[in-house]
């Protein structure tokens, strides 16, 4: 309390000042104490004497950033990109507003420039690769992941999101490659374990996508994510009954999976265990009421049964829950990015 | 002076929506001989006329996209497979008389065609998609129905050569603006007369389609392109029925097939597909639900596709679907579907579980090897002759401008050849299959027949913006073969939606009379089946259309039997 007392006092005295410098120093200290109407007033003061003043123009476009007021952030951002080119915290906070504001093409523009200032920024290139992905620009964004690897190769994210970054470019060749490489360098990793076993079995290589997702499981059992992927798997092979344990450990770690939920009822409907299917769909559209894949394996339910009437209801909640939630049958096979720290 | 520092971690946790899927490995070659091998006879053949769609550099629209089917058909009686290719336009236009048109290659017997378009009077322009055939007067002459973007045509063959446009007096022009694409032959409820299902892609209008790259529905991959489908308005699908007089009338609303909405459909097939004698409709459907219309017995359809596993993949995801074969790949006596898709994504292979119900056998037969392509036309047919029907695909990407850019994908792609090994499982012998399979072009409509009548199955292939292809089997195996050609006499003539068991070796195959099917596009209506070893065909059973079931005496092999209706044993 004292010390903000006196940094006022002190920002109270440059305040009277007309030069720029002290100007905006003294708003700095006021926004550090979150007085942001009177640095405000401090910083357009500033700028009134000296319109491209880089630290009034940055300082204030961030409080403007980090208080959500994108609009009024942004111009001031691209004023001191442009009154110093060269600062790399410039480009790469107009970057992030800019992607805030919808406008992810100019936002790669501008951190594209950063890199240049700044070339070793691991951050900026993990933080790049997620949204190159985002506007499918694929070849680049694998092409960025892979240099964030080579200059972070102690970290296993780094290996994540270089597979997940190849993956979506298509090239599933260097994604088990990668994928292959970190279950090698990281062996006590149950996601590196993971995701090596994903790539295996996306590639239709069963038999050993199945150890490595049960070696997966091995280092943490409570990663809903192998068992999920290993019944996924088996299902799919038209090994229902052995996929059942599986998917039932998936849904016991998390509780509200809705695809391991809607794959273990594959595995009944593949063992013609109808009651047990329908019990297991009812539960996940209790859960889900919004997932348009159990209402669909309940039409099929239905009129294998002979329930026609029943089938056709299930079948037009289903379709209609599609076209209100076109994406929720996206993420399956489609695994998120690794979370950049 | 420094700045307060840069933002706080900055976090986006992502779901990406990608279908992406990656070929799946390839199990080690069966190191089998494969007699197979396709040579491009087009040229020397005198197929001298050259396919239009719009512009080869960069297409505006999707009307530019989807290309054009093509049809065997032995339109004079002569025992030899004559050959039809529907033809398209250009945004621009073309200088009077300089339009290309449609064409028909009448079979000179000795490995050419000679072009008979003017004196059939089949030589209409414009924007053409798809091809159906069947005789519609029951007069034993193949009657043509030609799908556009804009008034369709039915042309009845009068069996002197020539072709009489009875469009409008049939009544099954459809709305003057449709963009219709598929169409096929059926007899649905069985007077003997075949009725004409057509399918509509979209309700394209050029006025208010919106330009590459100006919508997130106009962009692939980062570059813009034409848009669509998604964002445009659905197709729809129409049902007329034969009245037997030379009339149709549009039943499209009574026979339940307008209460279903919000498709954008493309190639229609008629086939029993739950084995009730009745004969079925399944419509493949580009980035919408495919359809399946099942037959209620009673002059309605109802649409089934969801509840019997064969609208999406089996995860339940819409794919882009283009293209149907129909056959029994695993020799169960029940048919089966392969349905070609859009790039990144497996084709289907619906298995026939009975009952109309199925299941997508793609992984386990190994076909989900080559996604990098778009497919298009494809058929079962048994190439090799071993009594197992193999398959062929043909394939081309919708966007030209791929040719300039630096990615992996390509417009113009080659052919796929998969050989059924027998136990459920095929194998990708392309490379193995001779240098037609290898041609890289961006294909569309594909019709499978046997032109030069020697027992191995030819591929008439449709290629955007260039010649066609006529890929012609010179293989060379020891195989015996068989082909079944039915007539109808209570049944349409065609024998459309019958279905032929042949027993030859202790083994029985099942395959089916089919109007359209592959891509837009009509097979030689004659059934080839391969015998294998068996120098003998033991029994024969037809189910014809009208739900009887006759039984015919084993024949010799490697010859063409004509079977006709009625003259069997019940």
């Amino acid at each position: 309390m004292r010390s903000s007392l006196l940094t006022l006092l002190a920002a109270s005295a440059l305040a009277q000042s007309n030069d720029p410098a002290l100007l905006s120093d003294a708003a700095r200290q006021y926004a550090l104490v979150r007085q942001y109407e009177e640095a405000e007033r401090l910083w357009n003061r500033a700028l009134e004497i000296a319109p491209a003043y880089f630290p009034a123009l940055f300082n204030m476009g961030f409080m403007y950033y980090t208080r959500g007021q994108l609009d009024k952030a942004e111009p001031l951002l691209d004023r001191a990109a442009k009154a110093s080119p060269l600062d790399f915290n410039a480009r790469y906070t107009l970057g992030a507003a800019l992607v805030k504001l919808d406008r992810r093409d100019d936002a790669l523009r501008h951190w594209r420039e950063a890199l240049k200032i700044d070339p070793g920024h691991v951050r900026l290139m993990q933080i790049m690769v997620v949204e190159y992905s985002k506007g499918r620009y694929f070849q680049e964004a694998a092409a960025l992941a892979k240099r964030a690897l080579g200059l972070r190769p102690a970290d296993p994210n780094s290996y994540f999101l270089a597979i997940k970054a190849y993956q979506d470019s298509g090239d599933s060749a260097s994604a088990l490659e990668i994928a292959r490489q970190a279950a090698q360098k990281f062996p006590q990793s149950a996601r590196a374990s993971f995701e090596y076993g994903f790539h295996l079995q996306k590639l239709g290589r069963v038999e050993e996508a199945i150890t490595h997702l049960k070696r997966a499981m091995a280092a943490d059992p409570k990663y809903e994510e192998p068992p999920f992927f290993l019944g996924d798997l088996l299902v799919r092979q038209g090994r229902h009954e052995e996929a059942i344990p599986f998917l039932r450990a998936a849904i016991q770690n998390r509780a509200d999976y809705v695809p391991a939920r809607v794959a273990l009822a594959r595995a009944l409907m593949g063992w013609e265990k109808w009651k047990e299917a329908i019990a297991e769909l009812e539960e996940t559209i209790r859960m889900d009421p919004s997932h348009p894949q159990p209402h669909l394996l309940l039409s099929q339910i239905y009129f294998r049964l002979g329930d026609e009437e029943r089938a056709a209801r299930e079948k037009t909640v289903s379709l209609r829950l599609r076209r209100e939630n076109p994406t929720v049958l996206e993420a399956v096979q489609g695994r998120p990015f690794p979370e950049t720290k | 002076m420094g700045a307060l520092g840069v933002a706080a971690a900055l976090v986006w946790a992502q779901g990406v929506a990608t279908r992406n899927a990656p070929p799946v490995a390839r199990p080690a070659p069966s190191g089998r001989p494969w007699p197979v091998s396709f040579v491009d006879i087009a040229k020397s053949a005198g197929l001298d006329m050259r396919f239009a769609s719009g512009s080869e550099v960069s297409k505006k629209y999707i009307i530019e996209a989807n290309g054009s089917g093509v049809a065997f058909l032995d339109y004079d009686n002569d025992g030899l497979q004559d050959l039809f290719l529907v033809n398209g336009s250009r945004l621009e236009g073309y200088p009077e008389g300089q339009a290309p048109a449609n064409h028909l290659y009448r079979n000179l017997g000795d490995g050419r065609f000679r072009d008979v378009t003017r004196e059939a009077g089949l030589a209409r322009t414009g924007w053409g998609n798809g091809v159906c055939i069947g005789d519609i007067d029951n007069d034993g002459n193949e009657d043509l129905y030609v799908t556009y973007w804009g008034p369709n045509a039915l042309y009845r063959n009068t069996g002197k050569g020539q072709f009489t446009d009875i469009t409008d007096a049939a009544g099954v022009a459809g709305p003057p603006a449709e963009w219709s694409s598929g169409c096929t032959f059926i007899d649905y409820d069985r007077d003997g007369y075949l009725d004409l299902f057509v399918t509509s892609y979209q309700g394209f209008d050029l006025a208010k389609a919106p330009l590459p790259g100006k919508a997130s529905n106009c962009e692939w991959k980062g570059m813009p392109v034409f848009c669509g489908p998604r964002g445009l308005p659905f197709g729809t699908a129409t049902l007329y029925r034969n009245r037997g007089d030379g009339t149709f009338e549009d039943v499209s609303k009574q026979a339940g097939i307008r209460s279903v909405e919000g498709y954008y459909a493309f190639t229609a097939v008629a086939a029993d597909l739950n084995q009730d004698g009745w004969t079925d409709l399944y419509v493949a459907c580009d980035s919408t639900p495919s359809l399946f219309f099942r037959n209620n017995r009673n002059g309605t359809f109802t649409e089934i596709a969801t509840e019997t596993g064969i609208a999406f993949n089996e995860h339940g995801f819409e794919q882009g679907g283009m293209g149907i074969a129909v056959g029994d790949y695993d020799n169960d006596g029940r048919l089966d579907l392969l349905k070609t898709n859009f790039t990144g994504d497996y084709p289907n292979l619906y298995r026939g579980l009975g009952g109309g119900i199925f299941e997508d056998a793609v992984l386990k037969a190994g076909l989900a090897i080559n996604p990098q392509y778009v497919g298009w036309g494809a058929g079962f047919a048994d190439l090799d002759n071993d009594g197992w029907k193999d398959i062929v695909q043909v394939n081309g990407h919708v966007y030209p401008e791929l040719d300039q850019s630096k990615g992996q994908e390509k417009y113009r792609n080659p052919r796929l050849v998969y050989r059924n090994l027998g136990n459920g499982k095929f194998e990708d012998v392309s490379a193995l299959s001779g240098p037609g399979v290898g041609e890289r072009r961006s294909s569309r409509g594909a019709a499978f027949g046997d032109f030069d009548n020697d027992g191995r199955v030819d591929v008439l292939v449709m290629n955007m913006g260039e010649e066609p292809a006529l890929l012609h089997h010179q293989g060379h195996g020891a195989n015996h073969w068989i082909k079944v050609k039915l007539r109808g006499t209570r049944s349409n003539r065609s024998a459309i939606g019958a279905l032929v068991t042949v027993e030859s070796g202790g083994r029985k195959q099942v395959d089916a009379v089919l109007g359209q099917s592959s891509y837009v596009s009509q097979n030689d209506s004659r059934l080839h089946f391969g015998l294998g070893q068996a120098a003998r065909v033991e029994r024969i059973v037809v189910r014809w259309p009208n739900g009887a079931v006759e039984e015919f005496p084993g024949v010799a092999a490697d010859r063409l039997v004509l079977l006709e209706e009625g003259s069997g044993a019940k």
